[in-house]
């Protein structure tokens, strides 16, 4: 008989391919269906239009399809500490919690309990194993690596997953959907949040955090509006700030350079290319090492402030347990607190942690 | 396959899907039409309307063909908005084609209060005499529970009804076919039926109506069934609804032998292999076949993943749209608790399984427990 494998199918393409090759290679394929969220404001589920693709791609390809229910883990591993984050003024990113807590591990926990020894997903990422166990390297298609999102992984769930696609660039990936003649070979990729979905953000934080609306400040101590609350802000950010013309000394849009928690004021700058927006150290908390031990002190590493951001150079000084410093050749564009700073040494993702505001 | 989802629908009857087929060919002729086609499918409607009230003891004119029990159900409820005391009195378990109706109908003030039930999930009629108010004119409770089987006592909250000269009317989706139906003995104004539970098409119901209540229309347009259901019949369906109710009640003594032969058989053989099994519902008086177990520890949906990969078909908790489980109402208005909801699964025997079938179930599932309980960290 052959080896069965899971693979989550979400009824995109990326996870319909990843359960295509794996068929193909002769595994004994099983799809599971994962439900994350359950919508408060009606019964409806919002995923039954992802089901029915994932439905679809099953019949086509004769695979069985199950699902799983995991919104009370992910409220209480994922969500709570988004809304806690956020709360503090802090830009989370609930995706990579997701993939710890959730992808691999309540969900890598429930298939080992279905007797299989592996699980699969549509990452663009590739799992390679060494003498010193197993490494995450980053997908073929650089432009599509999701590698930034399983920094947070350990070498046990890694050595039970594998990503089909991490070696084929997604043009591929929706080329051999095609050829299956799976119809969800040209859906559109999620954006956004995955709970959020195509919602509008501030329409669905505002359920959970209430207004409280401040003045905006530029970085000469001027008033130059008013922000609905702080939570909606994010460093860097240049839309939606509803900052009017007449203010400040040029036509060059608004950026937001930092929230001022305790006196709710949203301090912004003017111009993409000022200097407050940017900097050559960074500080991060929560570093976790997939290899288990971090990498060693002034070696030359390369490192990413958010998804799909060109890698860039840096060194790393740790400070004390599981903080470090983080000092960059050129300086990075703004580090927003609470998002990820994922650390590379070339196409091997070494780990990562949390951006904290940075004290001179 | 081994089918032991009864509740949630039946396999059509052999004879019931050839009489559809047959009919659907010959006689397309609409029931409403004059010429001799038209009354070819009229008697064809007729004679299903004469064998469903046979087979629930009432007047073949208190019958009237719905979309199902779905339909029959909001047609009952959404007739409050005619009614001059527009406050009515359900239970905790209902079918959500009674409590989500209700949630709805409020937007039109009519107003509800839903009576809890016991840890067997029994209704108590004093708790519906207690809750009567000036303005109540419906009592809807159903006669049987589909996750958990409990019999509700019909008969006294039919009295309590009657004393206060309120409508009763009751979902009787899921007894049909498994217990005897007399209307008139229980007492009933109202109760609604599905094809599909008793071994007929899917999408077609029935509900009797006793004569002398008046009603209107959910779907409005041509007289068709008393111009209380809009539309051209669906002949086929509803011929294949009234073989189908004569089927089952021809034989239901013995059916209703088997099912629970069966169900003491599935009990007796898995309690020998797993201990500390809970059954949730009222064993005393219970639809036949119909089994809802704990097993703590062991994750429902899990488990009904271990069995549909063995090819067997058993149910759990309340399936959403993208086919996940979330913990069911019923069990919690039970007192069952959110970790025990999850790890209850139902099974239904119908008229096909045999005791080979049922050997072959407790092994699989003793089989899937074992390996869910060594895989689990």
């Amino acid at each position: 008989m052959s080896e069965k494998i899971v693979v989550g199918l979400s009824g995109g393409v990326d996870s319909s391919v990843a359960a295509l090759l794996l068929q193909e290679q002769g595994y004994d394929v099983e799809c599971i269906f994962m439900k994350n969220w359950e919508d408060d404001d009606n019964e409806i589920c919002s995923s039954a239009d992802d089901y029915n693709d994932a439905l679809d791609v099953c019949e086509i390809l004769g695979l069985p399809l199950h699902s799983v229910n995991f919104s009370n883990e992910y409220w209480d591993k994922v969500f709570a500490y988004f809304l806690a984050e956020y709360k503090v003024g802090r830009t989370p990113n609930p995706d990579v919690l997701c993939n710890r807590e959730i992808k691999f591990k309540a969900f890598l926990d429930y298939a080992l309990q279905l007797g299989v020894s592996k699980i699969a997903t549509g990452h663009y990422a590739n799992v390679k194993e060494t003498t010193s166990g197993f490494q995450l390297l980053k997908g073929i298609d650089r432009s599509k690596d999701q590698s930034y999102f399983l920094y947070m992984l350990s070498k046990i769930p890694l050595s039970k997953s594998t990503f089909p696609i991490g070696k084929l660039k997604k043009q591929e990936v929706r080329k051999l959907a095609k050829k299956a003649g799976l119809p969800i070979a040209e859906k559109k990729d999620s954006t956004g949040i995955c709970f959020i979905g195509e919602r509008n953000f501030r329409q669905f934080i505002e359920r959970y955090l209430p207004e409280q609306p401040g003045d905006i400040i530029s970085n000469e101590g001027k008033k130059v509006g008013t922000h609905n609350g702080l939570m909606y802000y994010t460093i860097g950010q240049r839309k939606g700030l509803g900052i009017g013309g007449g203010h400040g000394k040029s036509n060059l849009p608004w950026y937001v350079i930092e929230k001022i928690m305790d006196k709710n004021i949203l301090i912004v700058c003017q111009g993409n290319d000022h200097p407050l927006l940017y900097s050559n150290i960074i500080t991060a908390s929560q570093l976790h090492w997939i290899s288990g031990t971090a990498p060693d002190e002034g070696k030359q590493l390369a490192a990413k402030i958010r998804y799909r951001q060109k890698d860039k150079i840096c060194r790393i000084e740790p400070v004390n347990g599981d903080s470090a410093i983080i000092y960059f050749d050129e300086p990075v564009f703004a580090a927003a607190p609470g998002q990820s700073v994922v650390l590379y040494d070339d196409e091997i993702c070494l780990g990562g942690g949390i951006i904290e505001p940075y004290v001179n | 396959m081994l089918y032991f989802d009864h509740s949630a629908t039946t396999p059509i009857h052999p004879d019931v899907q050839s009489l559809i087929n047959e009919l659907n060919q010959d006689i397309y002729g609409n029931p409403s039409s004059v010429h001799t086609a038209g009354r070819k499918a009229k008697y064809v409607v007729e004679t299903a309307r004469k064998q469903i009230a046979n087979t629930i003891n009432c007047d073949p004119k208190e019958i009237i063909f719905t979309g199902g029990g779905s339909e029959s159900n909001n047609l009952v409820l959404w007739n409050m908005i005619y009614s001059d005391r527009k406050h009515v009195i359900t239970s905790s378990i209902e079918h959500p084609a009674i409590l989500t109706v209700l949630q709805q109908l409020e937007h039109l003030s009519i107003t509800h209060t839903v009576v809890p039930v016991n840890n067997y999930g029994c209704v108590n009629p004093e708790d519906i005499d207690s809750a009567i108010k000036d303005d109540t004119g419906l009592i809807t409770i159903m006669m049987a529970n589909n996750e958990v089987g409990t019999v509700e006592p019909l008969q006294d909250i039919a009295k309590v009804a009657k004393k206060h000269d309120i409508l009763f009317h009751s979902d009787g989706v899921q007894v049909l076919g498994k217990l005897p139906i007399d209307v008139q003995k229980l007492g009933v104004d109202m109760m609604s039926f599905s094809a599909h539970k008793f071994y007929g098409p899917k999408g077609v119901g029935a509900l009797y109506i006793k004569e002398g209540i008046a009603m209107k229309p959910l779907i409005v347009g041509g007289s068709q069934e008393k111009s209380l259901r809009a539309g051209t019949e669906n002949v086929g369906g509803i011929a294949g609804l009234g073989f189908a109710a004569e089927l089952v009640t021809k034989n239901l003594r013995d059916v209703s032998h088997n099912l629970t032969a069966l169900e003491i058989q599935f009990k007796t053989k898995f309690n020998e292999q797993n201990p500390n099994i809970i059954y949730n519902g009222f064993e005393d008086n219970h639809l036949p076949g119909l089994i809802n177990l704990t097993i703590s520890g062991i994750a429902s949906d899990l488990l009904l993943i271990h069995l549909d990969n063995e090819d067997i078909a058993v149910s759990s908790g309340s399936a959403c749209s993208a086919g996940t489980i979330s913990p069911s109402p019923v069990l919690k208005a039970m007192g069952i608790n959110d970790k025990q909801n999850l790890e209850t699964i139902r099974i239904s025997a119908g008229r096909d399984n045999t005791s080979l079938e049922v050997d072959q179930l407790v092994e699989t599932m003793t089989r899937a427990i074992a390996t869910i309980r060594r895989n689990a960290r």
